[in-house]
């Protein structure tokens, strides 16, 4: 009988290896040609705006600067996001990859990695040029960056809800679902509005549960405060990104509990 | 109660079923039922049976894709759930497919740190296994080139690489021309000279007969026959087809296998008969041109087992 | 085969036919209708806000800019409906601080529609929710003060001044205010202070420039006006091109105005007039 030692990666080494592949995978999946339509948009609009506005063409510029990143980001984290998981299972790479040493929890803890990675790297670019169409407008985009930081916290929630879905159901669903998790988190603001105008009862109830599960997307929102140069209250940036982040990983640990229990047909 | 864990038997399968509930939960379909099972170290172990008897079901509680409704899977003692039990295995699928953006070499090495082996070792035995399998030249191919050929023998490379006690392959000769079959077939043999286990489902029999020690028989999920090959094809005895041109003495007493016109081809049971036979035939004056000596071959006996090949012709088809 | 390839072609050109032909026909018959002012029916800011998701600061420039665009049409019917809806309850209403809508809102009601009180009232919503901005206030002095309300533009000073923040030069520009508020000079050295302030944010400063444009217009107006005046006086009739002017010394250079467009003159009446003496006009 063999003498060969008997090797089990470490939880980091198996989410480490996990994340680069699903890394290489979304890179060399083009995707990255969204960053430059991003591109093309902000200096087109750029260009535009002397043509189109009067007054302040830097305040346009920055809005529609941080929504597109925000809008793309959320695009290549939905539709990245949903066929991760799914394609491994209809590919049946899952199988062999099941077959090495690694748990259940490990492998869609390393896509997540992975993908946030991807979409960390594109904000980062897509700041970048940002940056450099305002500079050009002789302004600085860096007082944008804690509004930019947010982004990076919407978009952890927004994958986690992505690779839920993947492992529940096929990448249209997924997708659907995913985009009605991120329509509720920005409306959640009005659901207290909401209760009050509903009658006691049960439906009150299921209001304020409802506001109690899903994602409160808008909080994580301080676009208009960076960009008009207001004041956050201190420790906002710090609290909003903690909420977000906490979120993103019950969900994430809800996706690993699903996955756990998956039995691959 | 569990048996005891039994940390040298490398696949033990006790009592092991899976049934699966039809669409919108009508319905039950019993894909494996009362399967018990155990493989010793250094076997070469083949799981058969015609496609849907269950073999591709029972490997997947073996690996631990599916959980199985009774029963237990036992890897060195172990579940296949634990991480433990998983790193002394290797396994390829049937029809493998893995990412195709990713060269030979980066799949590999993939695979690789999944399994723990160090970064310095890595690039070791990830070259050895391409060499291997004879992949070499194409490591830093990427996979969307491969042809299937290719495919299946960097699939091996995967499921070798990491030296493995085990070695699980799921119908490793489907697809392949006969020189890839012989190779998969040296490959087996190789391993199993090097102290290896192997377990590997098929329908193709042929291939099985060449390579098993131990068989085991599935059909619609129940297990037919299990042991060693060699004592299961022997439980029969040999016969003897004979050739006799002329007519045919009145008791020979044979059975008649197929005539034309003045040829016929005629079994005896054993070799009391083949005497008696000849003799008639010479009585009768026509003569015996051909005796071959036959033994039961792994189809028969699944014939006699199972009532079909696992194509599904039935006996009377093959005896024509 | 041929046939068949030739029978797609026709099938092809006969759908491109059909379909442009339709679609002129449609134009035509749609001609009729305004659809741009469909736009005007917008809900209040307050809804708008849920439909954006999260967008809302970029919703509310889209508006602003499709605004803009449809009050710079000097041509349409009815213009001043629904100036204080859009910018005062949807654009204001999506993203409050939005300083540019409450100012330009204001100046069209102000000068255009001669609305002193709806666009006073615009200048209070944007002062209310912008406590920090000494520009809205500022502003509505001097609208006050060239729509000849001492008093009032007195008082908006006052609020301008009282604002952390605001440059030194507004509080000294406010006892200037009084006594020369028909000095143009004195308002464009006024606006060029603001300018050259390292105190003052981006927003104002690019206020400021505007005015200065404004201002300098309004003073080559003037000159050019009296210029006319004076060759009239001394030759008994209006000169027969600007440039005529120039050449007998009246003046010492023909004035190109703002964006190059030159000043439009009638020989008949002797009028000049200015290019663009409109709010949104310097837009094009």
């Amino acid at each position: 009988m063999s003498q060969a030692p008997i090797a089990v990666p470490s939880a980091g080494a198996a989410i480490r290896a996990i994340a680069l592949n699903t890394f290489r995978e979304a890179i060399r999946d083009r995707v990255l040609y969204l960053l430059l339509v991003f591109a093309v948009i902000v200096i087109g609009v750029s260009r535009l705006l002397s043509l189109l506005t009067v007054g302040s063409e830097e305040k346009i510029i920055k809005d529609v600067g941080l929504s597109a990143i925000s809008l793309f980001g959320v695009l290549t984290a939905v539709f990245v996001g949903v066929s991760l998981v799914f394609k491994e299972i209809e590919r049946r790479t899952v199988y062999t990859l099941l077959a090495n040493p690694v748990r259940r929890w490990q492998f869609v803890t390393g896509k997540f990695v992975g993908l946030l990675v991807v979409l960390a790297l594109n904000v980062v670019l897509m700041f970048l040029a940002l940056a450099v169409v305002l500079w050009w407008h002789g302004d600085s985009a860096w007082p944008l960056f804690p509004a930019i930081l947010l982004i990076l916290v919407e978009l952890t929630v927004v994958t986690a809800y992505a690779l839920l879905f993947s492992s529940l159901t096929n990448p249209i669903l997924a997708a659907v679902w995913t985009f009605a998790v991120y329509v509720s988190g920005h409306l959640a603001w009005s659901l207290p509005l909401l209760k009050l105008k509903l009658p006691e009862g049960p439906s009150r109830l299921l209001c304020e549960a409802i506001y109690w599960v899903v994602p409160h997307l808008d909080d994580l929102s301080i676009k208009s405060e960076v960009v008009h140069g207001l004041p956050l209250p201190p420790g906002q940036v710090g609290v909003a990104a903690l909420y977000g982040i906490s979120y993103a990983a019950l969900v994430l640990a809800l996706g690993c509990l699903v996955f756990e229990r998956k039995d691959f047909l | 109660m569990s048996p005891p864990a039994d940390a040298s038997l490398p696949l033990r399968l006790i009592g092991l079923g899976k049934a699966f509930r039809g669409h919108l939960g009508i319905g039950r379909t019993v894909a494996v039922e009362g399967l018990d099972l155990e493989v010793g170290p250094g076997q070469v172990f083949g799981l058969l049976g015609p496609n849907g008897a269950g073999k591709t079901t029972t490997l997947k509680m073996i690996l631990g894709l599916l959980r199985p409704d009774t029963g237990e899977v036992r890897l060195f003692g172990e579940s296949p759930s634990s991480p433990l039990a998983r790193a002394r295995l290797g396994y390829l699928p049937e029809n493998p497919y893995f990412y195709d953006y990713l060269t030979a070499e980066e799949f590999l090495d993939f695979y690789g740190r999944l399994r723990g082996i160090p970064a310095a070792r890595r690039r070791e035995t990830v070259a050895a296994a391409l060499h291997r399998v004879g992949l070499a030249s194409r490591r830093a191919t990427p996979l969307r080139k491969f042809s299937k050929g290719m495919v299946q023998r960097l699939g091996l490379a995967q499921a070798i690489q990491h030296d493995p006690d085990l070695v699980i392959l799921d119908e490793p000769m489907s697809g392949l021309d006969p020189i890839g079959r012989r190779e998969v077939r040296e490959l087996i043999v190789g391993l199993k000279r090097a102290g290896k286990t192997v377990f590997f489902s098929s329908h193709i029999l042929q291939d099985a007969e060449m390579v098993c020690d131990r068989v085991a028989i599935l059909d619609r999920g129940r297990l037919r026959a299990m042991g060693r090959l060699q004592d299961m094809i022997a439980e029969s005895a040999p016969w003897f087809e004979v050739a006799v041109r002329g007519p045919l003495p009145e008791d020979h007493g044979a059975e008649v296998l197929s005539q034309e016109g003045h040829e016929h081809l005629l079994r005896v049971g054993d070799e009391d008969a083949l005497a008696r036979l000849i003799d008639a035939v010479r009585g009768r004056g026509s003569r015996v041109v051909g005796i071959w000596p036959r033994r039961e071959t792994l189809e028969d006996l699944f014939l006699r087992q199972v009532g079909h090949t696992p194509s599904g012709s039935s006996a009377r088809e093959v005896r024509s | 085969m041929r046939a068949r390839r030739a029978v797609s072609a026709l099938l092809v050109l006969a759908c491109m036919a059909t379909a442009t032909v339709s679609g002129r026909k449609l134009e035509s018959l749609a001609a009729g209708r305004d659809r741009s002012d469909r736009l005007l029916y917008l809900p209040n800011g307050r809804y708008l806000k849920l439909a954006s998701l999260g967008q809302a600061p970029l919703l509310a420039d889209l508006i602003y800019i499709w605004a803009i665009q449809f009050y710079s049409d000097y041509e349409r019917k009815e213009r001043f409906r629904y100036v204080r809806h859009v910018f005062g309850d949807v654009v204001t209403e999506l993203d409050p601080h939005y300083i540019d809508a409450y100012w330009i809102g204001a100046l069209i009601l102000i000068v255009e529609a001669k609305d002193l009180e709806g666009g006073l009232a615009l200048f209070e919503k944007g002062i209310a929710a912008n406590p920090d901005s000494w520009i809205l206030p500022y502003l509505a002095a001097w609208e006050c003060a060239l729509a000849g309300f001492p008093a009032r533009a007195a008082q908006y000073f006052e609020r301008a001044a009282a604002i952390d923040g605001a440059p030194t030069s507004v509080r000294r520009m406010r006892a200037a205010m009084f006594s020369r508020a028909g000095d143009l000079e004195a308002s464009r050295a006024m606006w060029q202070e603001i300018l050259a302030d390292p105190g003052s944010d981006p927003t104002s400063r690019a206020i400021a420039e505007r005015k200065m444009v404004e201002v300098s217009m309004q003073i080559e107006l003037r000159d050019l006006r009296n210029a006319v005046a004076r060759f009239r006086d001394d030759n008994g009739r209006p000169p027969r091109t600007l440039a005529e002017l120039e050449s007998r010394g009246y003046i010492a250079r023909v004035p190109q105005g703002p964006d190059s467009t030159a000043y439009g003159y009638d020989p008949g009446t002797g009028e000049v007039h200015a290019p663009t003496a409109r709010v949104l006009g310097g837009a094009q």
